[in-house]
């Protein structure tokens, strides 16, 4: 359940030389629950990256002008209400996404979103990006929570095949990358995600919770027993292995530990959840109560979502549009094509919108827990029936603690790389960078500070 | 130094004595003194490069004391090993006749031999715990219930080419975590408890041939579809969802635009549900390309269908508990392709539950851990039942008899569940506990008291249980096995013969044999592998597994009929179904069901014609005569070479408007020293396979040029499949040497070091008094110092085991 931080002595290794390591040796070996904290303390403590495919109905999108905004835009009208915690980000490139070499627009846009760099073309098992900009947050925030980051979606979570133009599905179905070579899979089935969030407490009952975690204690308690008596019969070579096993269990009981001590968090009691509902809405929705009840327990504070996957062919008939998305996507400019683009758009926004809101209503600290929340909303196409990666849509939501400038419209010069966006939420995260993929700089006029 | 005690070696001779009753290995007396090994061949052939100053592969001979044997035992063995299996001296040095290598290498063997029969050492196996396919076969053997190991645990690392090497078995904290869920996992599925949670299972079909029956468990007269085997945990409402195939980009369903077919569902063979799709809007979709226009409402509305209509194919039915077989198929007849479009296919199959569930009376699983039921609600009797499960379940899970304290520890937990809920509760808690022991998980050998430094001591029998079981079986031992081991007449040589027999002819021994080839010959790989579609377009997934199961069906039936190990290269039979037969080109064969095959001519004659490896062997796009050749030197020759510098660029792909051969391509390997080294050895083994094409059919010409299969082996021309398969059984003992090397890490779990060379050479020895039948090695291994005997450790554990 905790596989990302799996813990392999350096001896074992040693030892199995002979055998081809499958897996990237030095990832494995990082020593689980390094007990480090971030130094400094950051205004802002969690990062969510929203993803939605085949570009933007953009008449819907952008304001008429620039500056402060009286109304959001028909897209993100959901959040008229919380117009304040939306920050509108005009005029980035995303120039990696062009210099890829070999066809598959989408698998460009969704596969250099977050990592700014032109990926090795392919649709083998040799797929190459770089660490994705929530990744490199992960690898630093993970110190301080038991799961270092979520990857969410409501679609395929396939990652070979060949899924747009000669790119592999790593570069459409997922937008996080914890190494260049390990794309990470989007989770979609919420029972999964309540799992690995909960283990198999099956409910979020602090009642349910805390005799779950005192049978797991009890059992461990025995366990420990059971290992002392097994050390005694066995030759030193043994006691190696016996140790590991010795470690295994105290590394969970540290693990029951911490959860204890947040299960006195008050949390809305949801059990585990069967599987993944056939609708839509439901099922976004429920993937969006477990991110929030992630983020509430702590157990983790880096994710990604992607509302679909990249060219993603999905129809809405429950909202109206029979249509498939990327058919409809290339609309031709014509206005009725064009509205119903936008209403899928508005649709997956509103989904979106259902978190903010909860997480506004969520207090923490002087504010809520959007307020040291940063969301990134967007997509890598602007105008879907021209493939373009450039004045890409997309928008900051929360982020107060920071002083973000809510409410506002800001349009960047022309060719500002999207890049420059990714190190200033990573700076704003306390986890600064020199430079990330193809960045020129930090980007002003975000905050009011 | 290695030191032993004088004390313990009796057993060790006892050890070797019963192998020479049995007349396993015929013990080779050396008559009279040793003569002194002659430095000559090493001087004049091997010094030139391995000597102190150049230290060629790390090696200097000069200055090697002969007289020692002992003492560099390791150095010499790999010696032998360069020696017997044509390695050095490398080709375009000047190389000794075959006698006066043959002369050396058996010296220096008889020397080696001799000295490791008056310092035997059995070498260690560490402890481990069990790997996930054990697992799995434990569960099974122990609770009857059948789990998919995939969704439990991770996947486990290999050593040494096996992923029950003892040394990568380690428990780490990611992965307790996931046995304790395992564990409550499986108790709540095996006692049937009423916190079990409705949960959604999915079930892909992967590629589906729609004019076929799908497979054996499918009812006749169906086509496609899937068959599974599912738990039900509770007795309860459960619900069925089908969807269908849909087109890549647009995702509209594949083939219900023209006719109406039929769907039915199925459990344990009885009708649940018939459902119809497809047909109800004929004609073309308007929503293909572009969106349907805002006008026209036809076209939204057959639209709509096109990407919708699956989701009618839903049904809520009470079943009982219990594992079950549902399949899902089509009844329709499937008509050759229709010209207007593809037929509708099953794509995934979901079922979710349990609904309304209510914890059912009786299950094979219920019936194998409650060995009694209390009579009535007292907290005395009902303990002293849970005292009778405890003490069984135990004792298999535990391979032991068990102890006070083992029942009393999980007696305490199941106290705590029985005073928080009911008996039922308690057993389930208990189940738990059991499931999360380290007795249960790890494998541990112990070590017996006043055990020194260097010692050998032999396992106990029960110790010998659990190895032969999860040799043979890959899980724990039955009540037969338990029983003799107990009583401590297993290691009786006879009674260790008779059981091997025995087991051997169990069906669970499947287990092994089917795990050993998957991973020996490394056709496991092939789920890996991807052909490239659009050169190889009879390649898909049925194709794949079809493949896998012609070796394993093949590998189980030389076993079982006891045939020499030469025959798994000579065998003129085969196993195949009619997808495999038509890949194959034979024709006649119809349906799915794999049955013995014996071949018009000697082309596929043994392993060396199953596609499997064949295609396991090639790249995506084309054949590897290294991957091949690499192939044969691994798993059938047991000598390797190095893996290639870094840096070295690979061939370029073939100019589409010249054709030139791949021979062609590969003479670059010749031109540079460095490649040459090792690609004179792997290339040639590669080139004698050309004639079957990337996937494994049989072809005479490759990208315009004719192919040409013709190679020279030891100065010998081999120009069929049937002079290349005999000239590697003809190279010496190397062949049953490497079975035997093989069969012996995937027995111990371990890697075979320069300490186990003299007992190979003994096995090999005594397989060839005995046609080279399984049998013969399978016991070979089995009594054999590694299998039998344990050797503590001198000093520094932690120095990491000789390469």
């Amino acid at each position: 359940m905790f596989l990302t931080k799996m813990h392999l002595p350096r001896r074992t290794v040693l030892r199995g030389l002979g055998a081809s390591l499958a897996l990237p040796l030095l990832d494995s070996m990082v020593p689980a629950l390094t007990a480090q904290t971030r130094t400094a303390a950051a205004p802002i403590t969690r990062f969510g990256v929203f993803y939605v495919p085949n570009g933007m109905s953009m008449p819907y999108w952008y304001p008429k002008t620039e500056g402060a905004l009286d109304q959001l835009p028909p897209t993100l009208r959901s959040l008229q209400g919380f117009k304040d915690k939306v920050l509108i980000c005009g005029g980035l490139d995303d120039e990696s996404a062009n210099l890829v070499k070999g066809g598959g627009d989408h698998a460009r846009s969704a596969g250099t979103f977050l990592t700014c760099v032109p990926y090795k073309m392919t649709n083998g098992a040799d797929v190459s990006n770089a660490v994705s900009v929530d990744q490199i947050a992960a690898r630093e925030l993970e110190k301080e929570t038991q799961i270092a980051s979520l990857e969410l979606g409501i679609e395929s979570n396939a990652m070979v095949g060949n899924c747009d133009g000669g790119a592999s599905c790593a570069y459409t179905n997922t937008i996080a990358w914890r190494t260049p070579t390990t794309p990470l899979p989007i989770e979609n089935d919420p029972r999964a995600v309540f799992e690995r969030l909960f283990g198999t407490s099956g409910s979020t009952d602090p009642v349910a919770r805390l005799a779950r975690m005192r049978r797991d204690r009890s059992i461990l308690d025995l366990v420990n027993e059971e290992l002392r008596g097994l050390e005694r019969v066995v030759g030193p070579g043994d006691q190696v292995k016996l140790d590991e096993y010795v470690e295994a269990v105290r590394d969970i009981e540290r693990r029951i530990a911490m959860a204890e001590e947040q299960n006195t968090r008050e949390l809305p009691v949801v059990d585990q959840p069967v599987g993944v509902p056939s609708d839509y809405a439901e099922h976004a929705k429920l993937m969006m109560d477990l991110l929030a009840l992630a983020y509430q327990t702590d157990l983790t504070r880096i994710s990604t979502f992607m509302l679909a996957r990249e060219v993603s062919g999905r129809a809405y008939p429950e909202i109206g549009v029979p249509d498939s998305h990327h058919p409809l996507s290339h609309h031709q400019d014509e206005t009725a094509k064009l509205e119903r683009l936008h209403k899928i758009n508005e649709y997956h926004f509103q989904q979106f919108a259902y978190l903010v809101e909860k997480l506004d209503s969520l207090p923490e600290g002087d504010g809520s827990m959007l307020d040291s929340t940063l969301f990134l909303y967007g997509t890598g196409i602007s105008d879907s029936n021209t493939h373009f990666h450039d004045d890409l849509p997309v928008a900051l939501v929360g982020g107060k603690n920071a002083g973000l400038r809510g409410g506002h419209y800001v349009r960047y010069a022309q060719d500002t790389p999207l890049a420059n966006l990714h190190v200033t939420i990573l700076e704003k995260l306390g986890v600064p960078v020199e430079a990330f993929g193809d960045s020129t700089g930090p980007l002003n006029r975000l905050t009011d500070v | 130094m290695r030191r032993y005690d004088v004390s313990l070696a009796p057993s060790v001779v006892a050890g070797l004595m019963f192998a020479v009753m049995l007349g396993v290995y015929p013990m080779v007396a050396w008559a009279g003194q040793p003569e002194a090994l002659s430095r000559e061949l090493l001087d004049r052939y091997c010094v030139t490069c391995h000597n102190q100053r150049l230290q060629t592969g790390g090696l200097s001979l000069d200055g090697l004391d002969l007289s020692q044997v002992g003492t560099n035992a390791p150095v010499l063995e790999k010696v032998v090993h360069k020696l017997r299996s044509g390695q050095m001296p490398p080709a375009g040095r000047p190389r000794p006749a075959p006698e006066v290598v043959d002369t050396f290498a058996t010296s220096l063997e008889r020397a080696l031999d001799r000295v490791a029969e008056m310092n035997p050492n059995p070498g260690r196996v560490s402890s481990r715990r069990l790997n996930r396919v054990e697992y799995v076969n434990v569960i099974e053997d122990l609770l009857g219930l059948e789990i998919d190991g995939e969704e439990l645990l991770p996947s486990d690392m290999a050593g040494f080419g096996f992923d029950n090497n003892a040394d990568v078995l380690s428990i780490t904290p990611g992965l307790m975590a996931r046995y304790i869920a395992a564990a409550t996992k499986i108790s709540r599925a095996v006692v049937g408890s009423p916190d079990t949670r409705p949960v959604m299972q999915l079930y892909e079909v992967g590629f589906e041939r729609r004019d076929v029956r799908a497979g054996e468990d499918l009812p006749f007269a169906t086509h496609g579809g899937i068959a599974v085997r599912h738990h039900f945990p509770l007795d309860g409402e459960y619900v069925f969802a089908i969807r269908l195939k849909r087109n890549d980009t647009i995702e509209t369903i594949d083939g219900i635009a023209e006719n109406e077919h039929q769907i039915e569902i199925r459990i344990d063979h009885a009708l649940i549900q018939r459902f119809p799709i497809g047909g109800m809007f004929p004609g073309p979709d308007p929503g293909m390309l572009i969106a349907v226009p805002e006008d026209d409402v036809e076209g939204q509305r057959l639209h709509e269908y096109r990407m919708t209509a699956d989701h009618a194919l839903e049904l809520r039915v009470p079943i009982e508990a219990g594992t079950r077989l549902l399949s899902v198929a089509f009844t329709d007849s499937a008509p050759s392709p229709h010209p207007s479009g593809q037929l509708p296919g099953i794509d995934k199959v979901f079922i979710s539950g349990p609904f309304n569930g209510t914890v059912p009376d009786d299950t094979p699983t219920r019936r194998r851990i409650f060995t009694c039921r209390p009579s009535d609600q007292q907290e005395q009797t009902e303990e002293a039942c849970a005292r009778d499960i405890v003490t069984t379940l135990a004792r298999r899970a535990y391979r032991r008899p068990v102890t006070t304290n083992d029942v009393e520890s999980l007696l305490g937990i199941y106290r705590e569940g029985r005073s928080e809920r009911d008996f039922e509760f308690g057993i389930e808690r208990m189940l738990e506990a059991l499931l999360s022991m380290p007795q249960f998980l790890m494998r541990v050998e112990r070590q017996p008291v006043d055990t020194r430094a260097g010692d050998i001591y032999r396992l106990s029998d029960l110790e010998l249980a659990t190895r032969l079981s999860f040799f043979l079986w890959r899980s724990i031992p039955d009540d037969e096995l338990l029983e003799l081991a107990e009583r401590n007449e297993l290691s009786d040589p006879e009674t260790l013969t008779t059981q091997v027999r025995r087991m051997l002819a169990d069906r669970r021994s499947t287990r092994f044999m089917d795990d050993f080839v998957g991973q020996w010959l490394q056709v496991r790989n092939l789920f890996s592998q991807d052909p490239d579609g659009a050169l190889f377009a009879g390649f898909n997934d049925s194709l794949r597994k079809a493949m896998i199961r012609e070796t394993e069906m093949f590998f189980r039936s030389q076993v079982r009929q006891d045939r020499p190990i030469q025959d798994l290269l000579r065998a003129d039979y085969t196993f195949l179904n009619e997808q495999l037969a038509r890949h194959y080109g034979v024709e006649d064969l119809y349906g799915s069901h794999f049955r013995r095959y014996t071949w018009d001519d000697d082309r596929r004659h043994g392993l060396l014609g199953h596609a499997s490896l064949l295609t396991v062997t090639s790249y995506a796009n084309r054949t590897s005569v290294v991957l091949r050749g690499l192939w044969v030197l691994e798993a059938l020759l047991g000598a390797p070479p190095p893996p290639p510098p870094p840096n070295v660029p690979p061939l370029p792909e073939s100019d589409r408007r010249q054709p030139t051969s791949l021979r062609e391509r590969m003479e670059q390997h010749r031109s540079s020293p460095v490649c040459a080294s090792c690609h004179t050895r792997m290339d040639p083994l590669g080139f004698a396979m050309e004639h079957f094409d990337a996937i494994g059919r049989w072809r005479e010409s490759d990208g315009g040029a004719e192919i040409d299969a013709t190679i020279t082996l030891d100065g010998a021309t081999i120009d069929s499949p049937r002079a290349f398969r005999e000239a590697l059984l003809a190279s010496g003992d190397e062949y049953a040497r490497t079975v035997t090397e093989k069969l012996m890490t995937y027995a111990l779990g371990r890697g075979v070091d320069f300490y186990d060379a003299p007992i190979i050479r003994r096995i090999v020895r005594g397989l060839e008094a005995d046609d080279f039948r399984w049998s013969s090695l399978v016991l070979g291994v089995v009594m054999s110092e590694p299998f039998l005997l344990r050797h503590a450790p001198v000093e520094d554990v932690l120095v990491a085991a000789q390469p």
